[in-house]
């Protein structure tokens, strides 16, 4: 028989048992660290993200790791500064607490931020023709990208060979225009002689390649868009592939690396956009944390061509692995 | 709250009031307390029933997508009119739309973290592609348990699912009709010109079929109703092989190469559930140097267009992709809001909408 006096006890045991179980669960005692989820947005210069395939996988590594909640913004019109804008202005209202903005005009977005009219951290992913210092930048000298490719193209290309310069078709980026620059710049020096064309729409493309000389035009595209676009025509009719001697551009979407690795497209340059997007969270992160402040990083662009494709460097850089 | 303190203080009033005075006033006092408790619980239940203040107005919904493979091309072209219906309706009505769009990469499990994520980011809707349509059940619980209303589309869940829950939608072309209209085109142009579908003139079609996924209702419906339609039509059919290539454009044309390989100068139409293996077949039909079998697929996908204006592709259903689109923000935007669902999209059993489909054919609808 147990006594009162056990009972009493034991049902004082019970309670003592239930009131730990009640501190435990209700984080009175162990406490789990709360973790700050930061509001990161990503706003970029186009109306679609087909080339940012890569740096998506990038942010959004990035994201889990940093504890990131990242949105990534289109723009309602392509290389519209003044709608970016208002989409910085709105990202702000709803309470992000970072921006990573790819910029239409750089300078623009610049002096926005110079003049505090952007009140969160921001990380500007540009071409680095805009300084500024207070806030993170990861830039690419794209000028200094398309002086490159022109330089590859010099060693196989007869002085003789005319040179088509594309310019990005639905308006012009900063980024196609300084690379174009910086091509058209080594190509004149050499003694090439240059022509610079835009056109509109399939059908423009197609007559621009039936408008060449028979010489073995070297193209030079700007943009990706550009690229895609006069490489879908040199496939839709074969007989234009005879009037050219290469062409050459920049980008990593699918699309382009088919082109290339089909043998449409002779040279590319490509950056790490992986990278690209993990560092620009990470930076963001890090601007919010006050662990770096006005940082920039130079990414570097390489020059690739068929061979490359299946080199482990490359290969690593241009099929990231989720 | 203040009414209910001034009550609850006049009760106790009078009852210090009957305290002092029972026996005075008994019975006057007592009906007066009764009287003004009986105020007080028709107050309360008013209060209760006229429950929360308005919800303040939403400027902004958060929509989880995800996709049950990124690399499908219909998947694809319907995550770009996603993309493009979310960003008219931003501009139309003035709210912002955030879409979270991730590919599950054909893992359910993957898919299931993604609507965890989703749900713990705050989304307000799912719409969701399902990887496995027989094993949603996963994603209606965790959504059931936080709230948050799901839009599946393409790939429809078991109806035992769907029966689950009232904030569970449905939107997909109705598969039994696309292969209707697919076997219809051909019936059609065999009554028109019979040696445009009969190569041999023997009077007998000879067919291949490529079947998609196995375990896509879609499948073994796009396949027995395509067939049938043809049978009924009165085009003499043969079937001469088929073989799943699970939506796959390269797995459909290994198939295509391997029966051209088996089968040479007998194949006159090739049947397929999709436009990706349409292409495909057409793709092991150029490097055989194969010409005039006609293709038919479904889907009308960007490239299978393109096929199709090139005239490689003899035909294809295509299903409305931007009504396809708009019904899925738009339904799921209505969701997000709390407001009546869109009228435009009439809803079967309250649950499934059915986008419109329609014949595409080589030389028509330029």
């Amino acid at each position: 028989m147990i006594g009162k006096k056990s009972k009493v006890l034991i049902f004082l045991y019970l309670i003592f048992l239930v009131v730990l179980f009640l501190m435990c669960s209700t984080d009175l005692i162990i406490r789990e660290p709360e973790k700050e989820v930061y509001r990161v947005a990503v706003i970029i210069e186009d109306v679609r993200d087909d080339n940012y395939g890569n740096f998506r996988k990038g942010m959004d590594q990035a994201a889990i790791e940093f504890n990131a909640d990242v949105q990534f913004i289109t723009l309602y019109e392509r290389l519209n500064a003044k709608g970016q804008m208002e989409l910085m202005e709105r990202e702000q209202q709803d309470g992000v607490d970072a921006l990573i903005v790819v910029p239409v005009e750089e300078q623009r977005v610049t002096d926005a931020l110079r003049e505090n009219q952007v009140t969160v951290p921001a990380v500007i992913l540009g071409t680095g023709s805009a300084k500024e210092e207070t806030t993170g930048m990861i830039t690419i000298d794209y000028r200094a990208m398309g002086a490159n490719l022109a330089e590859k193209i010099k060693r196989n290309t007869a002085k003789d060979c005319p040179v088509v310069l594309v310019e990005d078709t639905g308006g012009k980026s900063e980024a196609g225009g300084s690379f174009l620059a910086g091509a058209a710049e080594v190509f004149e020096q050499s003694g090439y002689s240059c022509k610079l064309e835009e056109p509109k729409g399939e059908e423009a493309y197609r007559e621009m390649l039936k408008g060449l000389s028979e010489q073995g035009t070297v193209i030079v595209a700007g943009s990706p868009e550009a690229l895609a676009e006069t490489a879908a025509a040199l496939e839709e009719d074969s007989s234009l592939s005879s009037r050219i001697s290469g062409l050459y551009g920049r980008g990593n979407t699918l699309a382009i690396l088919d082109d290339l690795d089909s043998g449409l497209i002779t040279g590319l340059c490509v950056t790490d956009e992986f990278s690209r997007g993990y560092f620009s969270v990470c930076m963001a992160v890090g601007e919010l944390e006050k662990a770096s402040t006005g940082k920039t990083m130079k990414m570097d662009s390489y020059y690739i061509e068929k061979k490359d494709l299946r080199e482990p460097k490359y290969e690593k850089m241009l099929f990231p692995v989720e | 709250m203040k009414k209910c303190c001034f009550l609850w203080n006049r009760v106790r009033y009078v009852q210090r009031k009957c305290a002092k005075k029972r026996g005075r006033r008994g019975k006057k006092d007592e009906k007066q307390v009764a009287g003004l408790l009986c105020l007080i619980a028709v107050c309360l239940t008013l209060t209760a029933c006229s429950g929360p203040r308005e919800e303040e107005e939403k400027t902004s919904i958060r929509i989880g997508v995800s996709l049950y493979r990124g690399d499908d091309t219909f998947i694809n072209n319907i995550r770009n009119e996603l993309e493009a219906k979310a960003k008219e309706y931003e501009q139309e009505k003035g709210i912002k739309v955030t879409l979270d769009i991730q590919d599950a990469r054909g893992s359910q499990s993957t898919q299931n973290n993604q609507v965890e994520r989703f749900i713990s980011l705050g989304c307000d809707v799912l719409c969701i592609n399902p990887v496995d349509r027989m094993d949603a059940s996963v994603i209606i619980d965790k959504a059931m348990t936080a709230e948050v209303p799901v839009v599946f589309f393409n790939r429809q869940p078991v109806e035992e699912d769907m029966n689950r829950w009232d904030k569970l939608y449905y939107i997909g072309v109705d598969a039994k009709e696309t292969a209707m209209l697919q076997g219809q085109m051909v019936v059609d142009l065999y009554r028109e010109q019979p040696s445009v579908i009969d190569l041999n003139g023997d009077g007998v079609v000879s067919y291949v079929l490529l079947e998609g996924e196995s375990s896509h209702q879609d499948s073994l419906i796009r396949t027995e109703w395509s067939i049938q339609t043809l049978k009924d039509g009165g085009v003499p059919i043969e079937k001469i092989t088929g073989g799943i290539a699970n939506w796959e454009r390269s797995q459909a044309s290994a198939l295509m190469e391997q029966w051209l390989n088996e089968y040479p100068d007998t194949i006159e139409l090739v049947v397929s559930n999709n436009d990706d293996m349409a292409l495909g077949a057409i793709d092991a039909l150029d490097r055989a140097g194969t010409g005039g079998v006609n293709v038919v697929g479904t889907d009308g996908t960007v490239p299978g267009l393109e096929a199709l204006e090139s005239g490689k592709l003899l035909g294809t259903v295509s299903a409305n992709k931007e009504i396809y689109g708009s019904a899925i923000i738009e339904i799921a935007a209505s969701c997000a809001l709390g407001e009546r669902l869109p009228e435009e999209y009439p809803l079967t059993d309250g649950t499934y909408y059915w986008p419109p489909q329609e014949i595409l054919m080589r030389g028509e609808n330029d």
